[in-house]
């Protein structure tokens, strides 16, 4: 009896997880006005159409295109700057490393929704407004990526970076060809955190991207709730906006316990 | 345990490399100074460019968009800057102003209550979960990955999503409870409902990440103790009341403080499920200074309400750091 409770309990709490998850899908391949559930339940007669007609009303597509350039460039120059100073807090001897080190830390204790104001003033005032660049570069500045870097290169020997020196290697290159594939993993357990921070993201783009043409796709299925959509192309959207996530926990799966719970990553 | 709080040991973890023989030097900033440059070993000199080199892009980053706007925005609160780029100093008025603005102190109750209802509901969750995984073999990965996965998705989608299972007419819930001859209940449009409602919809979002964090603290719980209490006679809940969650104390402080914190810059999910309805019954502090700033364009106004949100985060994180310190001292 004990024995079965635990599955049984298990069981209960996953299905009560993805409830959601197979409603929007059910939803989104409802036929048309099958928003109540039994309708909606009928497999049968699933149909592209809430799709199609979410894709024609709202330009998902291109709300699509903004979220990947927002989340793929943001992942690809994070990891880069991160690495890079990453690289220097742990292994470079600078005057002010620590201080500074210390000064991105704190940065953390800043709720980004405290700064948002001179944050849009700022970007707004260099013309960053509706701009990818504006964006995506604020968003860079990433305390938490510098802080993982650092402490995964600070455990990796220094002979290793010495021996490639004394083969008269330059700067660049021990970086490029010994620091960079020695630390793959943790590029790799980042990389897919920001992909995920910068995708789902709201605040920000809610506040920069003002023309409908600068929406993310989070952004947009927002705005899409207050119009004339049906609640089936609105799963549909939702549908759509998912499914990157998806795929990209498929990639994070092989890290999750480890990675999450020793660096504390949460946005 | 130690596994845990990187974040928050980390700053004061001591530096495994020696600190350089000639500190304090000046950041080698102009050829104005050759006289103190000249202490440092060409070897050193060199080692202090390449980096500074490697640290400047994110640094350049940071100080154009970290630190400006953190000072920018205690700046900003002491003028009133309005859309026009106009502004004159007007010292803590809009302080003053705050205390005086009912919408502030109902933001502020708001933002309270959600945190309060939010961060057991939570933390239980996650608890819960993290306890029956961690007792079972059956399939662990599958449903650790499944419990995870909402986290993985945005609070916007989550948002969406239950705004149709909460609806009066036809969503899953009151078509469930209807089926039982229940309801039909207004999860979002009741006073009293509304933010339990949206709490429900951030913890099935979040509690995963608890969750994860919390698995990894009873994993590292080390066996002997746990067996050890067996043999003594102990059942399940004993155990577990006065073996397993003392020493999961720690873990579940940092989860509790940073649940905390992520609730009390609720903004998202009722933006998009409520609009801060029913007659402001789920109006947060961010929405107040959402409103503020990018509604009515109050920047100097909505920058003293950052700063109020930054106080209350900073305090959450000083009451972690120093009952993290002292459970691990």
């Amino acid at each position: 009896m004990a024995r079965l409770r635990l599955p049984v309990l298990l069981v209960l709490v996953a299905v009560v997880t993805v409830t959601p998850f197979v409603v929007m899908v059910l939803v989104a391949f409802a036929p048309y006005g099958g928003r109540t559930l039994p309708g909606a339940l009928d497999v049968t007669r699933a149909t592209f159409r809430n799709f199609s007609e979410i894709l024609e009303t709202a330009d998902i597509a291109r709300w699509a295109v903004n979220s990947l350039v927002y989340s793929l460039v943001s992942v690809l120059l994070i990891l880069l700057f991160a690495s890079m100073a990453g690289y220097a807090f742990a292994k470079k001897r600078f005057p002010g490393r620590e201080v500074l080190f210390w000064a991105f830390l704190a940065t953390l204790m800043v709720p980004f929704q405290a700064t948002l104001v001179p944050y849009y003033i700022l970007v707004s005032e260099l013309g960053g407004v509706d701009t990818y660049w504006g964006l995506i570069v604020p968003t860079l500045a990433n305390s938490q990526a510098v802080f993982l870097m650092r402490q995964f290169i600070v455990q990796l020997p220094d002979e290793l970076f010495e021996a490639a020196k004394i083969d008269g290697a330059s700067e660049w290159r021990v970086y490029t060809t010994v620091v960079l594939p020695l630390i793959r993993p943790i590029l790799a357990t980042l990389g897919v955190f920001v992909f995920l921070w910068h995708w789902n993201d709201f605040l920000w783009p809610l506040v920069i991207g003002q023309s409908e043409a600068m929406r993310t796709l989070t952004v947009g299925l927002a705005t899409l709730e207050g119009e004339n959509v049906t609640i089936n192309q609105m799963m549909a959207g939702a549908t759509i906006t998912v499914v990157p996530c998806l795929l990209v926990f498929g990639l994070l799966q092989r890290y999750l316990t480890d990675s999450i719970a020793t660096s504390g990553l949460k946005s | 345990m130690s596994k845990v709080e990187p974040r928050a040991a980390a700053p004061g973890e001591p530096e495994r490399t020696p600190r350089p023989v000639v500190e304090p030097v000046p950041l080698p900033a102009g050829p104005g100074r050759p006289g103190r440059r000249a202490r440092l070993s060409p070897a050193r000199r060199r080692e202090a460019w390449i980096g500074l080199a490697f640290v400047a892009p994110m640094l350049a980053l940071f100080a154009v968009f970290r630190f400006g706007p953190t000072i920018g925005a205690a700046l900003l609160s002491l003028t009133d800057y309005r859309l026009n780029g106009e502004w004159t100093f007007i010292g803590v008025a809009n302080y003053t102003r705050l205390l005086g603005d009912d919408l502030f102190w109902e933001s502020l109750g708001v933002t309270a209550v959600y945190t309060a209802v939010y961060v057991p509901m939570t933390v239980l969750l996650a608890l819960g979960t993290a306890v029956l995984l961690h007792r079972t073999v059956w399939l662990r990965g599958f449903f650790r990955g499944l419990f995870f996965l909402p986290y993985v998705t945005s609070i916007v989608l989550a948002a969406v999503i239950w705004k149709w299972i909460y609806e009066v007419e036809d969503g899953l819930l009151n078509a469930s409870l209807g089926a039982l001859g229940l309801g039909p209940v207004d999860f979002l449009g009741d006073e009293r409902l509304v933010l339990p409602s949206i709490a429900a919809t951030a913890a099935w979002k979040g509690f995963g990440y608890s969750m994860l964090i919390l698995l990894a603290g009873l994993q590292s719980v080390p066996r002997e103790v746990t067996e050890a209490a067996v043999i003594d006679g102990a059942s399940a809940w004993q155990r577990f009341r006065w073996v397993t969650l003392p020493l999961l104390r720690p873990v579940l402080f940092f989860v509790l403080v940073i649940e905390a914190i992520q609730a009390f810059q609720v903004f998202d999910a009722m933006y998009v499920m409520t609009a801060g309805g029913p007659v402001r019954a789920s109006y947060s502090l961010v929405y107040f200074l959402y409103d503020s700033g990018f509604k009515f364009f109050d920047f100097g106004y909505a920058s003293a309400i950052g700063l109020v949100l930054f106080l209350v985060v900073l305090v959450f994180s000083l009451i972690q750091r120093r009952l993290i310190g002292r459970e691990t001292d």
